[in-house]
């Protein structure tokens, strides 16, 4: 019996949806740009039942992929579970067998041993294939054709980390993919394994390290030279997972580091920075300028996320969940182990933030990320009293100029993650800004189409779902070159 | 091309407009007058067995199409630290 009734929260636009879904020739308004060939790829999470714990963490969601296929100025939809054991275990109970996020002593006995990973984080295309990624496991090769679930990949058996970022980097120069795990070698490890992956999908080199304290590395930094590795307060410990409680806690007693490493370099090569508590939960970009590595991200002054409690037993702070777009400085010719930390814009944004790939590792202009404009109009008889609590705006920042354009959703509309789909030949920032708006007037969801040039012009073109589709985490741009969709 | 969704928008949004001159009291009496005579009426999209429909006489009861779903109002009540455990990057 599934029963969300009990759910406070998943009510209205955020019930559950729980269906597979293809829709053919997507009901379109304005103009599908026809030098848009490929796909938006989109990873997030639903509950196929009801969690175990009302205090579990939305990570904990069962992993869903959906794309919006784009050929010649057509769209196509097709949404999938990512049927993972854990998945299939729990369809063949009818109940949630799993219990908190990252924590297997809260399952239920009989699923002991089985990958519980869910599978929800953030889409990879490389090496001509499709994965889903979640940093708790390695990642699950898709069909592109189809978004059903071939199983776990392992890199030919070379990558021999028990886990896999959701962040790794592919540099645009080499085709290479920077990647790594974290509790690498089982839960509460501090074991770090690092790798190079060419660009066939071949491990080419690893390096196996350490970080000061176990905690979440959810994403790193990449230049030409460097990896950029942030440790921030999310700290976890195998008594507090007997405990019951989920994986993460936020220590604020705990600095934040950042630890750099030479891309050629082994373990005994990576310097460790410190600085005051934050969370770098995701990055924009890094470089490597002589002596100086630079990374910019937007980054929270300090626990973003209310399912990671203070371990100290505070409440959680809402005031520190807010994320800058800053750039940290670190000096490598100097004995000093802290950095310097620069807020680039005044402004609160989603930390969910892009560039050009085209870029990553090296010097660039723009950043592109969500934000939450209270000036804009929010129509609360149409959509609901939420107004205050959207991100209504995607922003274009100019890192070099310190100016923003800003694109404008809607009045009952909030936007998810942004995507930067570069123009082919085209120079930085040159493309389009697509993604996800949930329309709460209409109960559905729209993926928006912006020229990245002129945002302030509006989208020149909405894809309307006849739904509300999965809430995302990451999505991104898959070109028709890259694989080989239906 | 005309979609299925802009044919209802459109329709409704014309039968809304009707609604609307009929709530003011000098246009309704003016609507009355005009009612009266076949040739001023116009056609409105109204519902048959859960279904819209024109109806080419304009005498059916005019479709209001809803102001809204309201769908975010479910979870407006919220306080920031449970609006986040819910949906921490919607």
């Amino acid at each position: 019996m599934v029963d969300f009734s009990s759910q406070p929260t998943m009510k209205g636009f955020f019930a559950p949806t729980r269906f597979e879904a293809d829709v053919y020739d997507c009901e379109v308004t304005g103009k599908i740009p026809t030098d848009l060939n490929g796909a938006f790829v989109r990873l997030g999470g639903d509950w196929l039942y009801p969690p175990k714990f009302e205090d579990d963490s939305p990570f904990s969601m069962d992993g869903y992929i959906n794309m919006f296929r784009f050929k010649n100025g057509i769209v196509d939809y097709k949404g999938r579970w990512v049927k993972t054991p854990r998945f299939k275990a729990d369809l063949a109970a009818h109940k949630q067998l799993f219990g908190k996020y990252r924590n297997p002593f809260t399952d239920d006995p009989s699923v002991h041993n089985l990958d519980r990973s869910v599978q929800n984080t953030t889409p990879l295309c490389f090496a001509g294939k499709l994965f889903t990624l979640k940093e708790d496991s390695l990642p699950y090769e898709i069909d592109p054709k189809t978004l059903e679930t071939i199983g776990p990949y392992d890199f030919h058996g070379k990558y021999k980390s028990l886990t896999f970022t959701a962040h790794p980097k592919v540099d645009p120069v080499t085709g290479e993919m920077i990647c790594y795990g974290y509790e690498a070698t089982g839960l509460e490890t501090r074991d770090v394994f690092l790798y190079t992956i060419d660009k066939t999908g071949h491990v080419k080199r690893e390096v196996r390290f350490q970080v000061p304290y176990v905690a979440m590395v959810h994403d790193i930094g990449l230049t030409q030279k460097h990896v950029l590795i942030p440790v921030y307060g999310f700290v976890s410990s195998m008594e507090r997972l007997k405990e019951g409680k989920v994986h993460w806690g936020w220590d604020n007693t705990k600095p934040a580091y950042v630890g750099i490493i030479p891309r050629d370099g082994e373990a005994k090569d990576i310097r460790w920075f410190k600085g005051p508590s934050r969370a770098t939960v995701h990055t924009l970009n890094a470089r490597t300028e002589g002596e100086k590595v630079i990374l910019e991200a937007a980054i929270y002054d300090g626990n973003p996320f209310p399912f990671f409690p203070p371990i100290d037993g505070s409440p959680w702070d809402p005031t520190k969940a807010r994320a800058y777009i800053r750039r940290n400085t670190f000096n490598l010719a100097s004995r000093d182990d802290g950095f310097t930390e620069e807020k680039l814009f005044e402004m609160n944004v989603s930390d969910l933030g892009r560039v050009d790939d085209r870029y990553l590792s090296l010097p660039y202009r723009y950043a592109f990320t969500a934000y939450g404009d209270k000036q804009r109009p929010f129509d609360q008889w149409k959509a609901g009293n939420l107004g205050g609590r959207v991100n209504n705006c995607y922003g274009r920042f100019d890192l070099a100029t310190g100016k923003m354009s800003s694109y404008f959703a809607g009045d009952t509309h909030s936007l998810q993650e942004v995507c930067f789909v570069p123009r082919k030949n085209g120079a930085e920032g040159e493309g389009y800004v697509i993604g996800v708006a949930s329309n709460y007037a209409e109960m559905r969801s729209e993926l928006i189409i912006a020229d990245a040039q002129h945002l302030e012009d509006g989208d020149v073109a909405r894809v309307l779902l006849p739904f509300r589709a999965t809430a995302q985490v990451h999505g991104r741009w898959m070109g028709e070159d890259e694989l080989p969709f239906a | 091309m005309l979609t299925r969704r802009d044919f209802v928008a459109q329709l409704a949004a014309g039968a809304a407009a009707v609604g609307a001159f009929s709530l003011a009291p000098s246009a309704a009496l003016a609507a009355d007058c005009s009612a009266s005579s076949p040739a001023a009426r116009r056609p409105v999209v109204s519902f048959h067995m859960d279904r819209p429909y024109i109806d080419p006489t304009g005498t059916a009861m005019p479709y209001r199409r809803p102001i809204g779903a309201r769908s975010a109002a479910a979870v407006a009540r919220l306080d920031e630290g449970a609006f986040r455990r819910m949906q921490c990057y919607a």
